[in-house]
């Protein structure tokens, strides 16, 4: 009886369907990801228990010296928001009402700004980067309020958008009271306070 | 995991004209496919990582302050000052009693709410009238970071303390806590 001869096959495997899926979910992953907003000041924040997770908010970042400045979430929010300022508060930013297309799209761009809107219409005419660099806060004071006047142009644009409170570990609370003061004075009374997650303690009841 | 070729070659017995070897078109993808799900798996992990939280945090409204019936031995007053110290004290009879200092963490302030707690649970029981829950006020002082705030909200949540407020603080309050906790002669009255 003749032996029977297996034939010998390659051993190596065809890797184009592999290597297509692997770069399909890349290229989706890559597209997915929002990358991290550019800020004008770093801000540390602290870690809670706290497992909420905020998507769109109008985000009030409150840096270690206590200054202020507000993100909205999209472009066409900011362009919508400057205009509302211009047209809601006539008295107080009408000069806002005289700016250019190319300065509006500018501050479509500046994602995190915080400046006096009296010195708006001159910075408007840098690249966004060099705005991000002259951030000196929004005035919150109670004689001139800005940030409130900013938030309710931004609660124009969309009523239901949340409000989210971004402070640095190192800030003194006494600003960060005084953005939730300029908040419950324009009667938002619920907003959320950004935080990182930090594992560890549970609920008291559950640990006994 | 080279390709063996298999396509022949060229005849070189045939004499005649002399052919280029036909090269296989096949490239190993094997290191490709390495960087890919690397790549993937980097952007996986940093995304998830980078995503924020938040807390939710109720201020009451102006208009409807509703006056409630609190009896003040329900109530643990919480100051938080600088250099990451805690400073507490209830009243008694409208007066305050000496402060308290003490810390973050289990066995500073958490200590302390859930004592009150049980302290609160066994003086009303369960008398719906008054209210059978403990009330913590919480009051900023000098000196108080924003982490020192989102940390004592932190633990009103691992307490489950239902029922707290912010509140502005009282000059004689910082004055007790510059005075080491000791309540000054003569101007011990605190209202709520």
């Amino acid at each position: 009886m003749p032996k029977v001869k297996i034939p010998r096959k390659s051993t190596s495997v065809d890797m184009t369907a592999m290597c297509d899926v692997s770069f399909l979910l890349l290229t989706f992953f890559i597209l997915t990801s929002k990358f991290k907003p550019t800020e004008p000041v770093a801000i540390d924040i602290p870690s809670s228990r706290s497992e909420i997770t905020v998507t769109d908010a109008i985000k009030i970042s409150v840096d270690k010296n206590g200054k202020a400045y507000v993100n909205y979430p999209s472009a066409p929010f900011r362009i919508q928001a400057l205009t509302n300022m211009a047209e809601k508060y006539p008295a107080k930013y009408g000069f806002l009402a005289n700016l250019s297309a190319k300065q509006k799209a500018t501050f479509g761009q500046v994602e995190t700004f915080g400046c006096d809107a009296k010195a708006l219409p001159d910075l408007l005419n840098k690249k966004p980067d060099e705005i991000d660099k002259l951030a000196t806060g929004i005035p919150m004071d109670s004689l001139d309020n800005q940030l409130g006047d900013w938030i309710m142009a931004g609660r124009y644009v969309d009523p239901k958008m949340r409000i989210a409170i971004k402070g640095d570990k190192l800030t003194d609370v006494k600003a960060v009271q005084q953005v939730i003061k300029t908040l419950t004075d324009k009667d938002i009374h619920t907003f959320n306070l950004i935080t990182t997650l930090a594992g560890g303690a549970k609920k008291a009841e559950e640990q006994n | 995991m080279a390709e063996i070729d298999t396509s022949g070659g060229g005849g070189g017995k045939h004499g005649g004209k002399v052919r280029g070897k036909k090269l296989s078109t096949k490239v190993d993808l094997t290191p490709m496919v390495d960087l890919a799900f690397l790549l993937i798996t980097f952007f996986m992990l940093t995304t998830s990582l980078n995503k924020p939280k938040a807390m939710d945090l109720n201020m009451p409204k102006k208009l409807d302050e509703k006056k409630q019936d609190v009896k003040e031995s329900q109530v643990l007053n919480v100051l938080l000052a600088g250099g990451d110290t805690i400073w507490y004290y209830e009243t008694s009879e409208g007066k305050m009693t000496d402060m308290k200092e003490t810390s973050f963490g289990s066995s500073g302030i958490r200590d302390v709410i859930l004592k009150k707690q049980k302290h609160v649970e066994k003086a009303f029981g369960h008398d719906k009238t008054v209210g059978d829950k403990t009330i913590v006020l919480i009051k900023m002082a000098e000196g108080a970071k924003y982490k020192n705030m989102v940390d004592i909200l932190d633990e009103m949540d691992i307490t489950s303390t239902k029922i707290y407020a912010i509140q502005d603080i009282v000059p004689i309050e910082q004055e007790t806590i510059d005075n080491g906790g000791k309540v000054k002669a003569g101007e011990e009255v605190v209202r709520h």
